[in-house]
């Protein structure tokens, strides 16, 4: 017979429940009660194939909290809260990615996440967020797919790349109505076999089908990643005839296809490589002479701190702090998903993660990001949807930017002067 | 006529880089019967020494080709003497084998990671972008060159292995290594050789490749797939049959954009890999060892 005392093991395994859930709740309750600061954590890929942008994102991300830490913390019910973030290395894998948010939140108590870069550990990582209900704010993430799965607790500050391909046809098409390319302008229109280049194809072709007949494209071609020989693909090209060359590339892929393309002796009206161009790895494996006139379109240039606003400020601060290094955009984005989840937990005047996420989705601020504003629409999966800038290799070494026309430093060059009249 | 002339050198130039790439790999597996997957690791390695020779001292690539290869063979050395021949030997050293050399491809990445980072490099002469007029259309210098390599290399090999007396005996242990000891062959060092110049074959394809792609420390991975479709294809352990091999997956590859899309002409190798390995498990051009 068993005795009274002893407890059964269902008895047993309902009071380690309570005693576990009694343990996991009393940080967040005390925190709750009276913080004492706000705690942040993100990982980021510091090493693997990520490795170099992963240190660009962390980059971003420090100096957002820096500053925020210098003018005494975020300011929270009326009170300055000094800010904390803890940075694990993903190691540019999903899986880790995904199991080190879950420490940071379930185990580390990490108050809000930040995100980590590129789409595929974020399409992993930001279900953690969704799970524990805690905001996850990325500026790493840019493939439209991942914001159409209707998550509440996902915020992204990276435009899609679809817009990239609008801007890019935008920008043409201002030079096509000006009379500088023919009408119609004939395409090839190649694009990586991933969501980015997708994304970049949906845009350019979908400006096309709405442009009335003004653009055709005869050629539509994807490739793989790292491909080892685009001399088949670019001899399509060439068979085709094209005014205009777009195509949507990693670096890698830029420059094989580019070498290929220069030996081939193939020129176009318009080339362009998608957010490929203007980078320094690009320059030195290709030749200033051959990226020349290369048209690329990016989320945000440091071209823009050349005005005074948000983004000579962030410029300043930033190459202050590295010896006169400039940013790219990887650090922009970085630090205005900062900065958004920042203005949010100030707002929401609480680290309460349901007011901070409505405050998100509410969130309407000034930005340094091409258009000026940043916000979440709903409507957009959360997704901001800020424009591209585009810029143009000039043959002085500099990459100015041709478009949007607010936000121009130069102006672009439509008939590659490369190619024989 | 044009479009075929285009593709038919664009295949040519393809199986040079190809036959490159998987020399090494077959000659080690043709005496050892070990499937090198540190093979990846050392194209790799291979791409930042001649980067690193180019960078720092502009000695060019195809100038830095007796370098690489010594310090490639004494890599290869060094990893059969610490590593390689305390390995069972026979089929009970397969797992083991696979395990340990893989092992030693993410060591060599993450020592790549350590000392270069994880940026894209590459590698940029005068000839990068140069190419020559050929029948109406545009042959890259940098990959003739990667072709005359290719070309030469298997040559190269055939003499070793005809007319030297260690290649005779690379031969006699690929056939059969305990008879050789019996004759006094010194069995573990024709072994150490041979992965020696299996190392530095796979060090000359990372320093080729490097002239033509940019690299990371996670370079050599695609590559030694690719390498592996063709030693297969070929038939494992026979070098001219690694030359062939590379040849038909190039010209298959590249001819395969005319009827499919171009995203999936790499995927025509794999199935290809598969289709020999269910009717011709012995390679297209049988099980011969080293030729």
């Amino acid at each position: 017979m068993r005795s009274r005392s002893t407890p059964t093991p269902c008895r047993s395994a309902l009071l380690a429940t309570l005693l576990l859930s009694l343990v996991a709740a009393a940080p967040r309750a005390a925190g709750a009660a009276a913080p004492t600061k706000v705690s942040l954590g993100a990982t980021l890929p510091l090493t693997g194939a990520e490795a170099r942008i992963g240190g660009f994102f962390k980059e971003g991300y420090e100096l957002a909290v820096e500053e925020a830490n210098q003018k005494g913390g975020l300011t929270v019910g009326g009170k300055k809260l000094p800010v904390t973030l803890s940075i694990l290395d993903d190691t540019t894998t999903q899986a880790t990615a995904v199991s080190l948010a879950d420490r940071l939140v379930n185990s580390d108590g990490v108050d809000f996440l930040l995100g980590t870069y590129s789409s595929h550990l974020v399409e992993a990582q930001s279900t953690i967020g969704e799970q524990n209900r805690i905001p996850y704010v990325n500026g790493g993430g840019g493939a439209t797919k991942i914001y159409k799965r209707g998550f509440k607790y996902l915020f992204g500050t990276i435009a899609p790349v679809e817009l990239l391909g609008t801007t890019l046809m935008s920008w043409i098409d201002v030079q096509q109505k000006a009379g500088k390319l023919p009408r119609p302008a004939k395409i090839a229109l190649l694009w990586e076999n991933t969501a980015h280049g997708k994304d970049f194809r949906k845009g350019v072709s979908d400006f096309a089908a709405k442009s009335g007949g003004a653009y055709q494209i005869s050629v539509d071609e994807s490739f793989p990643l790292d491909g080892k020989d685009f001399s088949a693909l670019l001899g399509k090209v060439k068979a085709a005839n094209v005014d205009l060359f777009l195509a949507d590339a990693h670096l890698p892929d830029y420059i094989t296809m580019h070498r290929q393309y220069v030996a081939a002796g193939l020129c176009h009206k318009v080339v362009s490589y998608g957010a490929r161009g203007s980078e320094k790895g690009a320059v030195d494996a290709l030749g200033q002479e051959n990226v020349n006139y290369v048209v690329s379109g990016v989320w945000w240039s440091a071209e823009l701190g050349k005005k005074p606003g948000l983004a000579k400020a962030f410029v300043e601060l930033f190459t202050s702090k590295h010896q006169g290094r400039k940013p790219e955009w990887f650090q922009a984005l970085a630090y205005e998903s900062a900065r958004a989840l920042f203005t949010a937990i100030e707002q929401a005047g609480s680290l309460d993660r349901e007011a901070v996420r409505a405050k998100l989705a509410a969130l309407k601020i000034p930005s340094m990001l091409p258009g000026g504003t940043l916000e979440f629409p709903a409507s957009m999966g959360q997704q901001a949807q800020n424009p591209f800038v585009l810029q143009q290799n000039l043959p002085d070494r500099t990459s100015p930017i041709i478009f949007p026309p607010d936000a121009a430093t130069g102006t672009g060059i439509a008939v590659n002067p490369r190619c024989p009249k | 006529m044009e479009r075929f002339i285009d593709l038919s050198l664009s295949a040519i130039m393809l199986a040079g880089l190809y036959a490159t790439m998987a020399y090494g790999l077959g000659l080690i597996y043709g005496v050892l019967r070990v499937v090198n997957l540190a093979h990846g690791g050392v194209i790799m390695a291979g791409a930042y020494l001649g980067w690193v020779l180019f960078e720092r001292w502009g000695i060019d690539p195809y100038l830095a080709l007796p370098l690489v290869i010594v310090a490639s063979f004494g890599l290869g050395i060094l990893m059969y003497r610490l590593l390689v021949r305390h390995l069972p030997r026979g089929p009970a050293g397969g797992p083991a084998s696979l395990l340990l050399l893989f092992g030693t491809w993410l060591v060599l990445r993450n020592v790549a990671y350590l000392l270069f980072t994880g940026n894209d490099q590459s590698i940029r002469t005068s000839y990068s972008t140069a190419s020559v007029p050929f029948l109406g259309t545009y042959v890259s210098v940098n990959r003739l060159a990667v072709l005359g390599v290719a070309v030469i290399l298997p040559i190269l090999l055939q003499l070793l292995l005809k007319k030297t007396y260690t290649g005779r005996a690379i031969r006699a242990v690929a056939q059969n290594a305990d008879s050789c000891t019996l004759v006094g062959v010194d069995v573990e060092r024709i072994y150490a050789l041979t992965f020696g110049i299996g190392t530095a074959l796979a060090g000359v394809a990372g320093l080729l490749s490097a002239t033509i792609f940019s690299f990371n420390p996670g370079f050599g991975s695609g590559e030694l797939l690719k390498s592996f479709v063709v030693v297969v294809l070929g038939g494992l352990g026979s070098i001219l049959g690694v030359g062939l091999a590379a040849f038909i997956l190039a010209v298959v590859e590249v001819f395969a954009i005319l009827v499919l899309p171009s995203y999936l002409t790499s995927a025509v190798g794999f199935v290809m890999l598969v289709l020999v390995l269910v009717l011709r498990p012995g390679g297209l051009f049988g099980h011969r060892v080293l030729g």
